[in-house]
């Protein structure tokens, strides 16, 4: 048997209370590309990070080519041939993309004597892999997805031997990941070893050659792919406690759809033009409805108007043209808490930022944009009686773990302040619902949960417009779905047309038209 | 949940909110015991002394509660607009002009009732110190001008003003320092007790602490007022008019200001006398920060920080250690707070 390339025992490492690994193992051997598969907070960054000598492990050893080895800093890492690409990266934006790549391996500040050499080893390791980069191009003329590459570059010119990659899917076209996958299976061709860190099991079974399956910080099992089955992979990501057979994530959507149908339009943009914080136009002429009864969803790659046209469509932001009506009323900034009030319901897309309330406690964020109307109010008074029974009930459905209304918010862990998001948003009768990437950073029966009430809602007559950056949720979930590119609503596709490919044509801005569209 | 957040919820509430104070009281004080022992003072006495001066004599016992009143009304006027997450450093200059509007007012309508004079005067104290801080909430809100600056710097223009107007204005020639002669006899506020003598603003002082936790707790904008400090982008996503309640807040602040000088010239002095603001804002910001901005835990600190400052005096003048000993142990129990926050996280 030969020796494993990267070998990982008994690692246990804590963040004060929270115990985020507990006795791990992990083996990455020569020439492969291993998953490492697990729902949200299963411990899969992390594991990696003690790799990569971000963290300290508590407990446990490390060996690279059976020789055992103390990793403190991602220096360490990279001289022992190590490299990891997060899913947040930083990069210096206004430099170039070999200067990028360069920053850190020179040996003198100022030195760029080599730059030249440099871009061309560069341009050949991106032809090489497939890696299809301009090395003069600046960073922040790029999309995320080049950008991204840049990274996995940056790795490769150190020549690192083992690749370790974080979600890297998150915010790719399918077209991108179809290429980045080809990639991959050119470094490993190239002798280098890669960690593929998801939560998606289409794609270990899409790349990897094995998977290692990690469910609330501890091992479930490793097997090879060739013996890895679905349903295995769902099971050991969710344990026992999630209900497969009715679960959005695994089974789809309910097929008995015939009954469903539409009701009047609920939310109606015509031409909507709205600023970003910079006074540039975000969103540039969007056009399209919502009817009662319809999931709508809005694909794109982050930062393509999404958050502008949300935030216009709640009033939090002025419309800066065209015409926005919700549920009948015209908006054109400031109305939010009359939109509240009459049953428009919004889960914002940033919920430390944009919907949390940390010193103040739990009752007082669940009443927030609704403390001015009955029940929770009566003139200018607050009614807490009827708050704090409303909370408590709030608190038991929606199993925010919390000592109760009065506790400091600032005391939930992430998981509970988007339960308490969606309580909020759920507890008022609605008429429409504005969510945007509800389930990020949720763990699996939270994502589930949350399905389920957005198709709860919809089957009640809701008009709900989902905004993800998650297409696999939109294509789940959308009755119809509008790409957004540049601010700009580049196509409308039925549920039967849906098709992941054009999708991401559209979501990069290379999809044409046809005549016959 | 984590460990640390069931077993702190199993200790009774009152004592996992008293605890860090109680130990930040003793460290301090422990620490100011070196001091006074390494300066070759008997430092079980200076204990007595700080401590028990308010309770031993029933002079020692008033002047307790007559330094309780501007002291809470000091520290509300801070700790209101910091709920919104305004930073109001000017309740010396909002107490100064609330003393001098008051002072006017009893002065130019001496002739009137007290039952038209006294509500007046009062009344004129809290618009002085609205418009006092509105005028850094005008700032903010149209050129946002950060409030800290505009707030202190109105502070010494009101020195100036007192002194005009105890000067030139209504001067009183016999005082030998800057004072303006008495207000009418209406204006005064009724005492409690005759001798030794205490007003009803400390009924008052604690009036207005209720209705401020009834505000803050209880109505609607004083709920959007804690949202507006507890998330500002929060609350304005969710409809609050965040620029509005900042503004708000401060002029809350400088009515509360404006009051604490009003109640010092109807109640203490009768008149105006140039530096009756003594050290009220640094005692009032000391206060607030011991309460962490909790107003409803306001009167209870500001009541034990009068005790110091009642003991503070006696030390100076019996035991001849300086006064400034106590001011040390207020800032030291200001970082002990503090500072078992930080290590409870
Ligand atoms: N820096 C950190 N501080 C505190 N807790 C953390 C930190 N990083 C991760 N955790 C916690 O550790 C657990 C595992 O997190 P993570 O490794 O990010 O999971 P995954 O990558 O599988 O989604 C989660 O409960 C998370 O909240
Ligand atoms: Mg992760």
């Amino acid at each position: 048997m030969t020796t494993p390339l990267v070998r990982m025992q008994g690692i246990h490492k804590a963040f004060g209370d929270v115990i985020a690994l507990q006795d791990v193992h992990f083996e990455l051997m020569p020439g492969e590309i291993h998953g490492l598969l697990g729902g949200n907070g299963a411990g899969k960054t992390t594991l990696m990070n003690i790799l990569y000598g971000l963290y300290a492990a508590d407990a446990g050893d490390i060996f690279v080519r059976g020789q055992k080895v103390t990793i403190h800093s991602p220096r360490d890492a990279l001289s022992h041939g190590i490299g990891m690409v997060h899913q947040h990266f930083l990069q210096v934006t206004p430099f170039t993309v070999a200067e990028n790549i360069l920053l850190g391996t020179l040996p003198k500040l100022g030195s760029t004597g080599h730059l030249g050499e440099a871009t061309a080893r560069i341009r050949e390791l991106a032809h090489h892999f497939g890696l299809d980069v301009e090395p003069d191009a600046r960073v922040e003329e790029l999309p995320v997805g080049v950008r991204q590459r840049v990274e996995i570059l940056k790795a490769l010119y150190r020549g690192v031997k083992v690749l370790i990659l974080d979600e890297p899917t998150t915010n790719l076209t399918p077209q991108e990941v179809d290429a980045l996958f080809q990639s991959l299976r050119a470094m490993v061709d190239e002798g280098v070893s890669v960690v593929f860190i998801t939560h998606k099991i289409r794609e270990v079974m899409a790349v990897c050659d094995r998977v290692t399956v990690l469910r609330d910080g501890q091992n479930v099992f490793t097997v090879p792919k060739s013996e890895a089955k679905e349903e295995d992979l769902v099971r050991g990501m969710v344990g026992e406690q999630l209900d497969i057979a009715h679960s959005f994530l695994f089974a789809g959507r309910a097929a008995n759809e015939d009954a469903h149908t539409f009701g009047d339009v609920m939310i109606d943009v015509r031409d909507l033009k709205v600023h970003a914080d910079n006074e540039t136009l975000a969103v540039r002429g969007c056009t399209f409805d919502v009817r009662a009864g319809e999931v709508f969803g809005i694909a794109g790659v982050a930062g393509n108007g999404q958050r502008e046209l949300v935030e216009a469509l709640m009033g939090i932001r002025p419309v800066a043209g065209g015409k926005v009506t919700l549920n009948g009323m015209e908006v054109k900034g400031g109305e939010t808490t009359s939109l509240l009030a009459q049953g428009v319901a919004y889960i914002p897309e940033d919920r430390l930022e944009d919907g949390f309330l940390p010193l103040a406690s739990v009752a007082h964020n669940l009443i927030l944009g609704y403390h001015r109307q009955p029940p929770y109010a009566r003139g200018w008074l607050l009614e807490w009686k009827v708050i704090f029974q409303e909370a408590w009930r709030l608190i038991k459905e929606y199993k925010i773990r919390t000592t109760g209304p009065d506790d400091l918010a600032a005391n939930l862990s992430g998981g509970n302040i988007q339960r308490l998001m969606l309580a909020r948003a759920f507890a008022h009768p609605m008429r429409i619902l504005i969510a945007h990437n509800p389930t990020r950073g949720l763990d699996i029966p939270s994502t589930e949960f949350v399905y389920h009430k957005v198709m709860e809602q919809r089957n009640n007559g809701t008009a709900v417009l989902l905004v993800s950056e998650d297409l696999d949720e939109l294509l789940l979930l959308s009755d119809r779905i509008g790409v957004l590119y540049r601010g700009e609503m580049v196509g409308i596709l039925e549920r039967e047309q849906f098709d992941k490919y054009r999708i991401g044509q559209m979501m990069a801005g290379t999809y044409k038209k046809q005549p016959t569209d | 949940m984590s460990v640390a957040t069931i077993s702190q919820s199993r200790l009774p509430r009152w004592l996992n909110a008293v605890g860090p104070y109680v130990v930040a009281v003793v460290v301090s004080f422990a620490a100011a015991g070196v001091f006074i022992g390494l300066m070759g003072f008997n430092v079980l006495r200076a204990y007595e002394t700080i401590l028990f001066t308010s309770f031993r004599t029933p002079n020692g016992f008033i002047q307790t509660l007559l330094k309780f009143v501007p002291l809470t009304l000091q520290a509300l006027a801070f700790t209101v607009p910091l709920a919104a997450g305004k930073f109001n450093i000017g309740g010396e200059g909002q107490l100064i002009v609330g003393g001098i509007a008051a002072a006017a007012v009893g002065i130019v309508f001496a002739g009137l009732p007290g039952i038209l004079l006294l509500p007046l005067v009062l009344l004129a104290s809290v618009v002085a110190g609205a418009i006092w801080a509105g005028i850094p909430g005008w700032l903010l809100y149209r050129f946002r001008i950060s409030e800290i600056l505009t707030t202190v710097l109105l502070n010494f223009v009101s020195f100036q003003l007192v002194n005009y107007v105890a000067v030139e204005i209504w001067p009183d020639p016999a005082a030998g320092h800057p004072t303006t002669v008495p207000i009418g006899m209406g204006g005064v506020l009724p005492l409690l007790i005759r001798r030794p003598p205490l007003h009803v603003g400390f009924f008052l002082a604690i009036v207005v602490a209720g209705l401020v936790y009834f505000y803050l707790t209880r109505t609607v904008t004083g709920y959007e007022l804690v949202a507006t400090g507890a998330n500002p982008r929060a609350a304005h996503v969710y409809g609050i008019d965040v620029r509005k309640l900042s503004v708000l807040s401060l002029v809350i602040g400088g009515m509360l200001g404006g009051l604490s000088g009003g109640i010092e010239v109807a109640g203490l002095h009768h008149r105006l006398i140039e530096g009756f603001q003594s050290n009220y804002l640094t005692l009032g910001i000391l206060t607030g920060l011991i309460a962490k901005g909790n107003s409803a835990a306001v009167p209870f600190v500001a009541f034990f920080l009068a005790v110091l400052e009642v003991g503070a005096s006696a030390l100076q003048r019996t035991m001849m250690i300086p006064g400034e000993m106590v001011i040390i142990v207020e800032a030291l129990i200001v970082l002990f707070v503090l500072l078992s926050d930080v290590v409870r996280r």
